[in-house]
């Protein structure tokens, strides 16, 4: 305004004072200037009144915003604009509610429709798989674990329903079914995507043409047993999921943001899609989350019914375990007590059971087993029984043949057994022994006899040692001669030590021995002179033995010539066999014990 | 990779499912066809120093009772028009075909395959007829799903011009 009004002043100032030459100037000035200056000034004036310049504003700026948009800007534009129109919206809001009630009107019956419809869908179908499972074995499985967990049983259906595993997302062109972008879950299997996305394209289409027609829905979902592809459709893309299980309608409100998502950032470029997927390749992040997010594990506090079910299982083991210990006990005892029963010497009249104690009362013979090993020895425990065995004498063969062992002492190499009342000793044992045996054994209780038959008298069986020894000794002499043949002398000796302790014995066991010592020759030379000579013999070893001072028995000699050869004549060493002194001893028991003394007195002096 | 759509489209048993089951790679069951009435196969070609993905949808053909859902064609980026050259006929409805499609999805380059070339003593097509469809702007190639003549070079052709628009 100020400039205005300097540049009027200034122009008066130049009409004011003419000169000729300013005035020609002026003109020519006027002239070539004026129609620019006019521009100028008009130009001017339009930046500089406000009122101008928005009447030229609002002129173009529909083109403008139009010419924006075409460029394919128009992210900035709305960005730009968004606070503004929300401010709009709220203060007209604020100022009149009903203006944008009746502008939204026909957008919203629908929407709203929609949504519950959706909603009613969701819930319908969870509660037709309520119905499905209520009534099946599962449903009664779930029904159990409803009661264990104190939980409502339409949670436990939802939680066991609602588990599902998203095995592949497809990004795909709407209008070509072509693959943006495609991803799988891990260890899920996965066909050629290009195919698979063009061929379930290709479904949708069948399915709007044959029964839409003139509509652009698309197929919601498709199942194939416990597959199911879900489909949301946006514009200009569309995701589809495969699907085993069941997911919850949610779902498909997650499929819904990431298309919007996918849409709004990539819309220029789905827009001018000519096949070439690269752009598209960051929307994997978006659909991935679709595959992995819903992935849905068995809640973890299913854990505690586990932890209680393995304490269960245990009380139960142990129960179990506690019953089996039990019954086998109490099979235990009674096996023991069967066993008891055949124990000679015990005698069991009853038993009883209080608590962990066995009571057991009858008889028992104290040369029986101890029935407090036995217990021991059946594995059971002896402090469990309460013995009330009241001591008896048994007549049962082992206990008699135990009691007889007890009192009579027997001698290494005895044994006793007892047949019904008959006492059996085996083995051998001395005269003395046998004697005791015969008096004291009527005396044991149960033994009413005795058989000796398999007892041997150790003593007599010495005394026919001594007499065989004697009997294959030969004492031997030179031919034709009734001296000892030289180096015979300790072989004498032997037999003079041997006569005597066969006196000595057959004394002890009051037998009578006599000795024959019959001579022999050889073939060699005339019988009459040959029997001489064994006579001679046979008188020479009496001689030797009386002079050795072998009395107490009879000492007979006889010749017999050659009539009774100890071996073949064949030989050097048969004749030589031939030319002795043998022995022939008779034991026999003495008349009576008077007698005895007498004779045996007499008899070495005969 | 760069993917394409690409439609198989011609009447009846001129062979295009044959010329697809030779030189593609396959995954479903030809029971497609008869059901859904398309069955949707891959192919990768080199074109201009590139590999190409091209997702074929072999439509099924047109006959009497049965016509072709024009809706598979939609986004389609070229097509092989196949005719077979022992039966004049198939290519009069090719031609009547091919204008409904540009009609409905406006022009995308294509390739007429004049298919069953092997049977030359059988073939109906003159060679002033081709000609003339050369200057109309067809690029020909005369196929044979039976020897594999030229199947190859179709399709390379249809990825060169698809790449070219």
């Amino acid at each position: 305004m100020a400039e205005q009004a300097q540049r009027r002043a200034f122009e008066a100032q130049a009409q004011e004072k003419p000169t000729d030459n300013n005035h020609a100037y002026e003109e020519l000035r006027h002239l070539i200037v004026a129609p620019e200056q006019e521009g100028i000034a008009s130009i001017q004036d339009r930046l500089e009144n406000l009122e101008k310049r928005t009447e030229d504003v609002s002129v173009v700026v529909a083109e403008a915003i139009q010419m924006r948009r075409a460029k394919g800007d128009d992210l900035a534009l709305a960005a730009a604009l968004a606070p503004t129109i929300q401010e709009t919206l709220r203060e007209s809001v604020r100022r009149d509610p009903h203006v944008l009630a009746d502008a939204l009107f026909p957008v919203m019956g629908p929407a709203i429709r929609k949504s519950i419809a959706e909603t009613l869908r969701g819930m319908l179908e969870s509660f037709n798989e309520a119905l499905e499972h209520s009534l099946s074995w599962r449903g009664i499985k779930w029904r159990i674990e409803a009661f264990r967990t104190g939980k409502p049983f339409a949670e436990i259906v939802l939680m066991h329903s609602l588990l599902y595993r998203v095995e592949q997302v497809f990004l795909i062109h709407r209008e070509t079914g072509l693959v943006l972008n495609h991803v799988v879950a891990p260890s899920a299997p996965a066909q050629d995507a290009d195919m698979v996305a063009g061929l379930l394209s290709a479904i949708q289409q069948f399915a709007r043409d044959s029964f839409q027609p003139g509509k652009t829905e698309n197929l919601g979902n498709m199942t194939f047993d416990e597959l199911q592809i879900r489909v949301v459709s946006g514009p200009n893309a569309v995701i589809a999921a495969a699907i085993r299980g069941h997911a919850p309608e949610a779902y498909n409100l997650a499929m819904n943001e990431t298309l919007e998502e996918i849409q709004r950032h990539y819309s220029s470029a789905l827009a001018r899609f000519a096949g070439d997927p690269g752009p598209f390749r960051a929307a994997e992040s978006q659909i991935a989350r679709l595959l992995e997010t819903q992935y849905r594990e068995k809640p973890p506090e299913m854990r505690r019914p586990r932890a209680a079910m393995i304490a269960g299982a245990i009380a139960a083991v142990l129960l179990l375990g506690w019953i089996g210990y039990s019954t086998y006990l109490l099979i235990e005892w009674s096996r023991f007590l069967s066993a008891m029963r055949k124990q000679p010497g015990i005698v069991v009249v009853s038993y009883t059971k209080d608590g962990r104690t066995f009571h057991i009362q009858g008889f028992r013979d104290p040369l029986s087993e101890d029935p407090k090993k036995l217990i021991a020895q059946a594995g059971l425990d002896p402090d469990h029984a309460d013995l009330q065995l009241a001591p008896y004498y048994s007549l049962d063969d082992a206990i008699v043949a135990r009691r007889a062992a007890a009192l009579l002492h027997p001698p290494t190499g005895v044994t006793f057994t007892a047949n019904d009342g008959e006492l059996i000793p085996e083995g051998a044992a001395s005269q003395n022994w046998i004697a005791q045996l015969e008096e004291k054994a009527p005396w044991i209780a149960g033994v009413s006899r005795v058989d000796e038959s398999h007892l041997q008298n150790s003593n007599l069986q010495e005394l026919n040692a001594l007499k065989n020894t004697l009997e294959s000794t030969a004492l031997l002499f030179p031919l034709g001669r009734a001296e000892l043949e030289v180096g015979q002398e300790n072989n004498l000796t032997q037999t003079e030590k041997n006569i005597r302790e066969l006196v000595a014995q057959a004394g002890s066991l009051h037998q009578a021995v006599s000795i024959e010592l019959v001579g022999h020759t050889d073939i060699t030379g005339v019988e009459a002179a040959n029997l001489a000579l064994s006579r001679q013999r046979a008188d020479q070893i009496r001689a030797a033995l009386l002079r050795n001072g072998v009395r107490s028995a009879s000492l007979l000699p006889r010749g017999v010539g050659t009539s009774q050869p100890l071996r073949d004549e064949g030989t050097e060493e048969g004749r030589r066999l031939n030319r002795s002194v043998t022995f022939k001893i008779t034991v026999s028991p003495l008349p009576a014990a008077g007698t005895v003394t007498g004779a045996s007195g007499a008899a070495p002096l005969n | 990779m760069l993917q394409k759509k690409v439609c198989m489209l011609g009447s009846f048993s001129v062979g295009k499912s044959s010329l697809v089951r030779r030189f593609v790679e396959s995954m479903f069951d030809e029971q497609y066809h008869t059901t859904i009435g398309v069955k949707v196969d891959k192919k990768v070609v080199h074109a201009n120093g590139e590999d190409l993905t091209l997702v074929l949808w072999d439509i099924y053909g047109e006959d009497v009772f049965q016509k072709m859902r024009l809706s598979y064609l939609r986004g389609m980026h070229g097509y092989l028009l196949v005719v077979d050259g022992t039966r004049r006929q198939t290519l009069d409805d090719a031609l009547e075909l091919n204008e409904r499609v540009v009609a409905a999805i406006g022009k995308v380059p294509a390739v007429l395959a004049l298919n069953k070339y092997d049977l030359t003593d059988q073939w109906e097509i003159e060679p002033a007829q081709e000609a003339q469809l050369a200057a109309a702007g067809w690029t020909l190639e005369h196929t044979s799903a039976k020897t594999g003549d030229a199947v190859e070079n179709a399709f390379s052709h249809l990825a060169q011009a698809m790449l070219a628009k």
